[in-house]
């Protein structure tokens, strides 16, 4: 017989391990990076676009860095109060994923003619996603783990999935090819997030009420910035961006509404 | 600057790294390959192990943590994605070393409990003054601390230790050349992105200077303590060591003959001597440790 | 248990090894390459895309609700079993709801 282990024999404290590991994400990323530059095969064609078209092109894409920036900080961030070694490791990987994010969306924008990313992702961010940016990374400075892994891997990564997605689907082929490539980054992280944080709920139960709180301050910061993007691209409509980040809280067992 | 930094883009990283010298790789060795039986047969050899590679776990976790806290308080972007990856090379780092302890028969259930019997209490020393800078929010000694010293002593140990299991361990041999590949652009990057902001900053210099004494003075110790103890297992092995194995050399002296007076010589002013030239490069003068 | 394994049919869908048995026995299936890349090679077929509308489950695949990708097993699922999702780090156990098996995720 091959030597294919069946992954679901496995025990969940070996499985966490294996799945939390470098090794693990090596392997992984290896399947979907190899042969990319910049999270995209070097020879697709560039499209041409309409002027209006590549300003709110130019727009999104400044906003997904400052949502990358934040993750990137976050996540970095949190490596030193992560409960335990192994989810310490597997932050790392998040931080890998989100600098290559960041990287992989300012390569765009200097392919579609920006001279200064940096600086006209500044001028372009949308106010409510700096505000959540920062509430982010107050939870992280106050070492508040629950918190942060609920604003940053449930609600932020849980809309960023859907509208990265959503927005793969009608993008130019260099586009999506690269936010192809970040939505299979974030499988891992929003998998992450909702599992440890229910992990933590079931022996937390009091942090609910709490978290709950936060959960409804932030997201409708997150929710107008996703929503905006979707509806300056012309996803409105087909696209529920709060979905699958609603379907999240439900399973984590946080009351709707 | 962007354009030297372009070098430690990620997508360098990936290319050279992962896709590079990782390729095929099983935590960072070759597939199958298992540590030497005449190490593992012996308990004095086996205990010897644990304990080094306890110093390097923690010395790697230490890094993780000031690594990853480096992020936040970088200047600019680019800076920020090369420590992103560096943060992950150091958690592969701490992976690939646990690991080795758990190869070395230590059970997960005891990671903690090994880790705190044979840690050298002069690591955790010098790993506190670096995280305290970063702490603090200080970017430039951070850098400093972390790039340049912690990472100029991991490189001078891991080539040492690289030259000792060369024929007699190959599969720990190739767990470290990996890590000195990786270590390799941590010191480049240290030393490239902190000599322009040391220019701009001149009066940060003493403090630094001053952080360098202390985590040198703290390095030292665990040198010190660490030879002192394996004087007689390095004896033990080097008269068990097969006589046709030919020398292991590292900076002029022959690790299959020296004492472990000499090896700590040799790996003291080696690492000592890196500092001074590369302390130099960046326009700070190398403190050695107070009396 | 010793019935030669099967061919696959078509890359990512399996015939079964054996058919159900009257004592319960469940079907064996022999996992091919699905063009899953988001794993370890190691696992990969043990995972797949979900297609959306036309797509169908087979009896041995269950939908992961956290991250929608399909999870498989070489063997028929049934209530009560636990699956991984690998590719988004839960632990899922098979459950019934309106007649159809469904993955709930368990913390
Ligand atoms: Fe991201
Ligand atoms: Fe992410
Ligand atoms: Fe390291
Ligand atoms: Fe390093
Ligand atoms: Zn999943």
């Amino acid at each position: 017989m091959s030597e294919t282990v069946e992954p679901h024999e496995l025990s969940q404290e070996d499985f966490l391990a294996e799945v939390h590991s470098f090794q693990f994400w090596l392997e992984a990323v290896d399947g979907y990076l190899g042969g990319t530059s910049f999270g995209c095969d070097p020879d697709l064609p560039e499209q041409t676009f309409a002027g209006e078209e590549l300003e709110f092109l130019i727009t999104t894409l400044c906003n997904y860095c400052i949502g990358e920036r934040a993750a990137l900080e976050a996540s970095s961030g949190m490596i030193r109060f992560a409960p335990d070694p192994e989810a310490a490791i597997f932050l790392a990987t998040q931080v890998v994923d989100e600098g290559r994010h960041l990287e992989v969306f300012v390569h765009r924008l200097k392919m579609l003619g920006v001279s200064d990313p940096w600086t006209e992702i500044d001028q372009r961010a949308n106010h409510s996603l700096l505000k959540f940016k920062d509430r982010l990374l107050e939870f992280v400075d106050q070492r508040d783990w629950e918190a942060s892994l609920l604003v940053q891997n449930v609600i932020l990564e849980a809309m960023e999935f859907s509208a990265f997605q959503a927005h793969a689907a009608s993008a130019d082929p260099i586009t999506a090819a690269v936010l192809t490539g970040v939505v299979k980054d974030e499988r891992r992280h929003m998998g992450f997030g909702e599992n440890d944080l229910g992990r933590k709920l079931l022996h937390a139960p009091h942090t609910r009420s709490r978290l709950n709180q936060i959960a409804r301050e932030l997201n409708t910061l997150a929710l107008s910035t996703f929503s905006e993007i979707a509806e300056s691209l012309g996803l409105q409509g087909e696209t529920d961006v709060s979905a699958n980040y609603l379907a999240t809280m439900d399973r984590l067992g946080f009351p709707h509404g | 600057m962007s354009d030297f930094l372009s070098a430690f883009s990620i997508q360098s990283w990936l290319e050279s790294c992962p896709q590079g010298y990782l390729d095929s790789t099983e935590y960072g060795h070759r597939p199958g390959e298992k540590e030497s039986e005449a190490m593992l047969d012996n308990e004095d050899f086996l205990e010897q192990e644990i304990r080094t590679t306890v110093q390097l776990v923690l010395g790697e976790r230490a890094a993780l943590a000031a690594s990853s806290g480096l992020i936040n308080l970088a200047p600019d972007d680019p800076s920020r994605m090369f420590l992103a990856t560096q943060t992950l090379d150091e958690a592969r780092h701490v992976e690939i070393f646990t690991q080795r302890l758990y190869d070395l028969g230590v059970k997960k259930s005891d990671l903690d409990g090994t880790l705190a019997n044979y840690g050298n209490p002069n690591l955790v020393k010098f790993a506190e003054v670096l995280l305290e800078k970063i702490d603090k929010g200080d970017f430039v000694a951070g850098v400093v601390g972390q790039n340049i010293v912690l990472e100029g002593m991991a490189f001078s140990v891991f080539e040492m230790m690289h030259a000792t299991n060369e024929i007699a361990n190959p599969k720990f041999a190739h767990t470290l050349s990996g890590t000195i590949a990786d270590e390799r652009r941590h010191v480049g990057f240290g030393e490239n992105r902190i000599g322009s902001l040391l220019q701009a900053q001149p009066e940060k210099k003493p403090e630094i200077q001053k952080m360098q004494q202390e985590m040198t003075a703290h390095m030292l110790a665990v040198f010190s303590d660490s030879f002192a103890e394996s004087e007689e297992v390095i004896q033990e092995v080097q008269t068990s060591a097969d006589p046709d194995a030919g020398p292991a050399m590292y900076q002029g002296v022959d690790l299959n003959t020296a004492d472990s007076e000499e090896m700590e010589a040799v790996l003291s002013n080696t690492v000592i001597g890196e500092f001074k030239t590369r302390l130099a490069r960046i326009g700070l003068e190398y403190l050695p440790p107070a009396a | 248990m010793d019935d030669p394994l099967l061919e696959l049919n078509k890359a990512g869908s399996e015939q079964p090894e054996a058919r159900n048995s009257s004592d319960g026995a469940r079907q064996r299936f022999v996992l091919g390459e699905t063009g899953f890349n988001e794993v370890p090679r190691k696992y990969r077929k043990f995972y797949r895309k979900w297609q959306g509308e036309g797509d169908s489950l087979a009896l041995n695949e269950v939908l992961c609700p956290v991250c929608l990708v399909v999870i498989r097993s070489s063997r028929e699922l049934r209530v009560g079993d636990r699956v991984y999702c690998m590719p988004c780090m839960s632990r899922l156990i098979v459950t019934r709801e309106d007649g159809i098996l469904l993955a709930k995720v368990v913390y």
